[in-house]
């Protein structure tokens, strides 16, 4: 049986909570928007597209088996605005993510921040305006 | 050309097509112009400022720079921290939102039917969301004036909308639509449209709050300063609503032009299959009839 798209009602902090909705496309999952995770892992693809984009990472466990974790982002217009653009990442290069992990505890993940290798950071960008006094 | 296929009559300005071919000249020339506008800006920051200083000087000139009242071309963003507290919040997505509208016992019953549909997925179907869904969504619009309308280009799902203000009065064959039919025209400094023609297709919000076929909408946009655009709604659709009701909503002005952000199955289908490689979890489900949600009201 097919699992229908749910909508994630989660929500980013600050401002973002009045203004930021996210949803997940697959498998209904909801992200865990209180109990962040910072994995650093090899890039195995970066996905540029509507209406998500993707970075794909191996990563090791605290058992030292690699998972490769499925990292979604919001849309590229959102991700230009942002920094991002479609040659950022490459496979083979390390990055650390911050992320809202999946509820369901699977190796998915909402991007919250982007440390590149050469330790420039990006968040995962901005869905309306942010109220003045925190510019 | 009569025989152009793409040739745009009156009668094929609706067709996404004619709107895209008629407005690709006027958005160059508006891309030009806010290119410019923004090297503009950049030229004439303070070097050396910071970020901060820089920022609420910006902010200042913004406030008391001039602007013509009755021109709203640009990229505006949403800045719902601006809408006044105590109105309904269309992106108070908490499952509960408060205050609620002014339900009527059926218009109760179509939101109640309709959070379930936007639970399980309202996505995946790439209706447009037409107006005022798209309003409410957390992405820019922009606006470009034509010789006789003003078009809404909406980032999200790349829709477009046209407000006639050519005096026109509303067809006597009006084919009911996502956008409804808009027409415009200025008391002062206040551009007021009017809207009837949805299709009852589509949600008002995000939260699932029902549309009516006999839906009039009314908007009374006005230019707060340079920078502030702001708008009054009001919501007159008495099958789902005991009375009109409203919502003040507020969008900066923009430097940047608007990217192609168009729905695709195709692409949701890519994206989905991805992810599954990694969780090995079911996808979304396509398969199901679209465009009918459950609380709807058709005629």
């Amino acid at each position: 049986m097919k699992t229908k798209l749910a909508l994630s009602l989660a929500l980013f902090g600050g401002s973002l909570a009045a203004s930021g909705l996210v949803w997940a496309h697959h498998g209904g999952s909801e992200y865990d928007t209180k109990n962040l995770r910072t994995l650093k892992g090899t890039v195995t693809e970066y996905y540029w597209a509507n209406p998500h984009c993707q970075i794909f990472l191996d990563v090791k466990d605290g058992s030292g088996k690699t998972v490769n974790w499925g990292i979604e982002t919001l849309a590229p217009a959102v991700l230009k605005r942002a920094g991002w653009n479609p040659q950022l990442l490459k496979p083979g290069e390390v990055v650390t993510v911050t992320i809202a992990p999946s509820k369901k505890g699977t190796p998915i993940g909402m991007i919250r921040k982007l440390v590149l290798p050469d330790g420039k950071e990006l968040t995962g960008g901005e869905l309306g305006e942010r109220p003045p006094q925190q510019e | 050309m009569p025989n152009d296929p793409t040739h745009c009559t009156e009668n094929r300005m609706r067709s996404h097509a004619c709107v895209l071919k008629h407005v690709t000249t006027s958005l160059c020339a508006v891309m030009a112009l806010l290119a410019f506008s923004a090297l503009t800006v950049a030229q004439s920051s303070p070097s050396g400022a910071s970020a901060s200083n820089a920022s609420k000087t910006k902010s200042a000139n913004a406030q008391t720079a001039k602007f013509d009242p009755h021109d709203f071309s640009g990229v505006w963003n949403p800045a719902p921290y601006m809408q006044p507290k105590g109105e309904v919040n269309p992106l108070d997505l908490g499952g509960n939102p408060n205050p609620l509208p002014p339900f009527t016992p059926a218009g109760r019953a179509a939101y109640e039917a309709n959070k379930k549909f936007v639970a399980a997925g309202d996505v995946t179907s790439c209706d447009p969301y037409g107006v005022a869904r798209n309003f409410f969504t957390p992405r820019p619009f922009e606006v470009i004036n034509a010789r006789d309308r003003v078009l809404q280009h909406f980032e999200y799902y790349s829709d477009w909308r046209e407000i006639w203000t050519d005096g026109r009065s509303y067809p006597d064959d009006l084919e009911p639509d996502y956008m409804g039919y808009s027409l415009g025209k200025w008391e002062g400094d206040t551009f007021v449209v009017e809207s009837k023609d949805y299709n009852g297709k589509q949600f008002l919000t995000w939260q699932g709050f029902p549309i009516g076929t006999g839906l009039r909408q009314t908007e009374r946009w006005q230019r707060v300063d340079r920078n502030t655009l702001k708008i009054l709604f009001t919501f007159d659709d008495p099958k789902n609503y005991a009375k009109p009701w409203s919502i003040t909503y507020f969008w900066k002005l923009k430097d940047y032009q608007l990217d192609a952000h168009p729905c695709t199955i195709s692409q949701l289908r890519e994206w989905d299959q991805r992810m599954g490689h990694v969780d090995g979890l079911p996808g979304l489900d396509y398969g199901r009839p679209d465009t009918e949600k459950p609380g709807s009201n058709k005629k």
